[in-house]
């Protein structure tokens, strides 16, 4: 298949993920033919405000949530040459949960805002994980890097949940974070994901060319002219800041920096050029067909967008790591 | 230490040892009658040696025999078994980074006991234990089922235990989330590992399964010593390395699942006590897991007593101590040990 016509697919599986998403909600008034009606004619009435109040920032929530997670997904697995690492694996997206609960518990030690908090929770995770699996210098181990992640990961999750216990209302409001409730997104979340999701992609599409030679192995990269110390670095912190990024405006979304890496390379190969756009786009219609799930799982309640991406995750985590054979 | 011959230098080493085994055991017993003294009712040494002995009927008679002893032996219990589970686990897998958790336990036991309370709101909460150990054993069969045909290697098994986890976490997240608060509120006290009103029908249902499968894995121990030696020279020492490992997993299992399933999840002791014990006492298994065993009674009775004795009347669970103690030694022992160790 040539590869525009797989793009061209891909964005309209995205569209109608989208589209999709919008039109499925408690309200059955507000459905598939009125839906696009209602978003461009503001006649002022209660199904208007069901769509652009409550849906349309959840849509764009979801999807733009999903591009960062995939990119640093993406940015992790080449970084690391591991196919099984991914911001949960490896600790950082829970890192990032930490700081965020951190903030809302100690207000006082809000540094700045929580994009900030999230960010420097997954910044420390990573940089704990890193230097446990062999430093950002020497040689990596996968081993390590996933027990290591995993310790971590574990570790910034049992004092996520310490929170829990300090005070009943709190509890409420943080599990209903852990669990990546997006139900009551806000346009104005929406507008910093954007620019974060702009900015990774523009990152990852720079990044690209040496994701493909550092899989060459560390001493080929060197020999090219890429110092891999350094893109590991760059890698690590690009994947950090989208994650916390994400993480403060959704919460700990998991597995989808895992699974659209692994399912893009499937079908755009392994060349991270092209990637980059697959992933971007593949994480954006994963998250916004996981909302539209969890919309109807229990219908008319909702399950969190966390617990569905969890769900789905997880075992193809477990099915991943069954199959994989050079692990070590 | 070169004018020392052999035997001088072994009987030095064993001198040394049982040093270091009286010495922990005395630090255990010392952290037992201290934690027996702390909480929201402070008690005095002398009072509680006194009561223990004479038990004259006063209101700290009450709160140590009815409250404090049950939970210290539990405490006791509980740490030792998780301190021999990671010794065992540590040396099978063959990893420094490995414990209870990695093969699933953990995971396991909270989704089982957490669908107890919410699909079978009838049965009585006392059989939330044996729904843990249940999922425990559930979880960890299953990684050993899957790794074992692949053959069982080091790192599937510590892989694919990883991946069970996450699976079983996915799940005891949407149940804490479909729950409402006062359903779950037992089942998250429990989560985060904690001894609060831990009876006498605990330690009596807990100590035979526990004190047998603790002394099964001591007279394992010989085996893990021949595993260390690698897999090919245990072979040729007339060893079935892959039976071996799944008798001593199971046994581990058992232990730590029991262990959970009492005092809920303390990821960390499983992880820190063989390390600990390893710097005192070196790498063989037939002093290793007995020295894991009383490092984990004592960093739980320990956490425990802390838990209650930092802001008295309320209390810290011991597994938030745990937690909080054990990831920076974690990441210290990571990093000190970074080059020494092969996966």
């Amino acid at each position: 298949m040539p590869l525009l016509l797989r793009y061209g697919l891909m964005a309209t599986a995205v569209l109608l993920a989208a589209l999709l998403s919008l039109t499925i909600g408690q309200r059955s008034d507000v459905w598939l033919g009125n839906v696009l009606q209602l978003l461009f004619v503001d006649d002022g009435s209660l199904a208007r405000s069901a769509v652009v109040d409550l849906r349309l920032p959840r849509m764009l929530v979801a999807g733009l949530v999903g591009t960062n997670l995939a990119l640093a997904g993406l940015a992790l697995q080449a970084i690391t040459r591991n196919a099984l690492a991914s911001e949960s694996v490896l600790g950082i997206n829970q890192g990032a949960a930490f700081g965020v609960a951190l903030a809302v518990v100690m207000p006082s030690l809000m540094i700045i805002n929580l994009d900030v908090m999230a960010i420097l929770g997954a910044i420390a995770a990573g940089l704990i994980t890193f230097s446990i699996a062999g430093g950002l210098g020497g040689r990596l181990d996968s081993m390590r890097l996933i027990l290591a992640g995993v310790t971590v990961g574990a570790f910034s999750f049992a004092l996520v949940r310490f929170t829990f216990t300090l005070e009943d209302n709190l509890s409420r409001l943080i599990l209903s974070w852990t669990s990546a409730d997006i139900s009551s997104a806000r346009l104005d979340q929406a507008f910093p994901l954007a620019l974060w999701a702009t900015g990774g992609l523009g990152a990852s599409l720079l990044l690209a060319h040496s994701y493909n030679i550092l899989a060459l192995g560390d001493g080929a990269s060197q020999g090219l002219g890429i110092d891999p110390r350094r893109m590991r670095f760059l890698g690590a912190l690009l994947a950090a800041i989208l994650t916390g990024a994400s993480v403060a405006a959704a919460g700990p979304v998991m597995f989808v920096g895992l699974v659209v890496p692994h399912l893009c390379r499937l079908w755009f190969g392994h060349n991270h050029r092209l990637l980059v756009p697959a992933v971007a786009m593949g994480g954006a219609g994963l998250v916004l067909c996981a909302d539209v799930v969890s919309k109807l799982v229990r219908f008319p309640y909702e399950t969190p967008l966390g617990v569905i991406c969890a769900l789905i995750g997880a075992p193809y985590f477990l099915f991943a790591t069954m199959r994989a054979r050079t692990m070590a | 230490m070169t004018d020392l011959s052999l035997d001088q230098l072994r009987s030095r080493t064993a001198t040394r040892n049982l040093l270091v085994l009286f010495a922990l055991m005395s630090l255990t017993v010392c952290a037992a009658l201290w934690g027996l003294g702390v909480g929201a009712v402070a008690i005095p040494v002398d009072v509680i040696i006194n009561t223990v002995f004479n038990l004259p009927g006063e209101q700290q008679t009450y709160i140590i025999m009815r409250s404090r002893l049950p939970r210290i032996l539990m405490a006791l219990l509980a740490g030792g078994a998780l301190g021999l589970s990671g010794a065992i686990i540590q040396a099978v897998v063959r990893n420094p980074l490995a414990s209870p958790n990695i093969i699933g336990i953990n995971s396991g036991a909270a989704l089982f006991a957490l669908g107890l309370v919410l699909w079978l709101p009838s049965v009585p909460e006392t059989f939330m234990p044996l729904a843990a150990c249940i999922g425990g054993v559930t979880a960890a069969a299953f990684v050993i089922v899957v790794s074992h045909r692949r053959r069982l290697s080091a790192i599937h098994l510590a892989l694919i235990g990883v991946a069970v986890g996450f699976v079983f976490e996915a799940g005891v997240d949407y149940l804490l989330v479909v729950t409402s608060d006062r359903e779950t509120s037992a089942a998250m006290m429990w989560l985060t590992g904690s001894l609060v009103g831990r009876t006498w029908n605990h330690v009596t249902i807990s100590w035979l399964p526990l004190v047998g499968l603790g002394s099964a894995a001591l007279v394992l121990a010989y085996r893990l010593d021949l595993i260390a030696l690698g897999e090919e020279t245990a072979t040729e020492l007339g060893l079935n390395v892959p039976i071996q490992r799944i008798l001593l997993l199971l046994v581990a299992t058992f232990l730590a699942s029991v262990a959970v399933a009492f005092v809920g999840v303390m990821g960390f002791i499983g992880l820190m006590a063989p390390h600990i014990a390893r710097r005192l006492v070196g790498g063989s298994h037939r002093l290793l897991l007995p020295v894991s065993m009383l490092v984990g009674m004592l960093l739980v009775v320990l956490a425990d007593g802390i838990g209650r004795a930092v802001a008295p009347p309320l209390e810290i669970s011991a597994g938030i101590i745990t937690a909080l103690i054990g990831a920076p030694f974690f990441i210290y022992i990571m990093l000190t040990t970074a080059s020494e160790q092969e996966p």
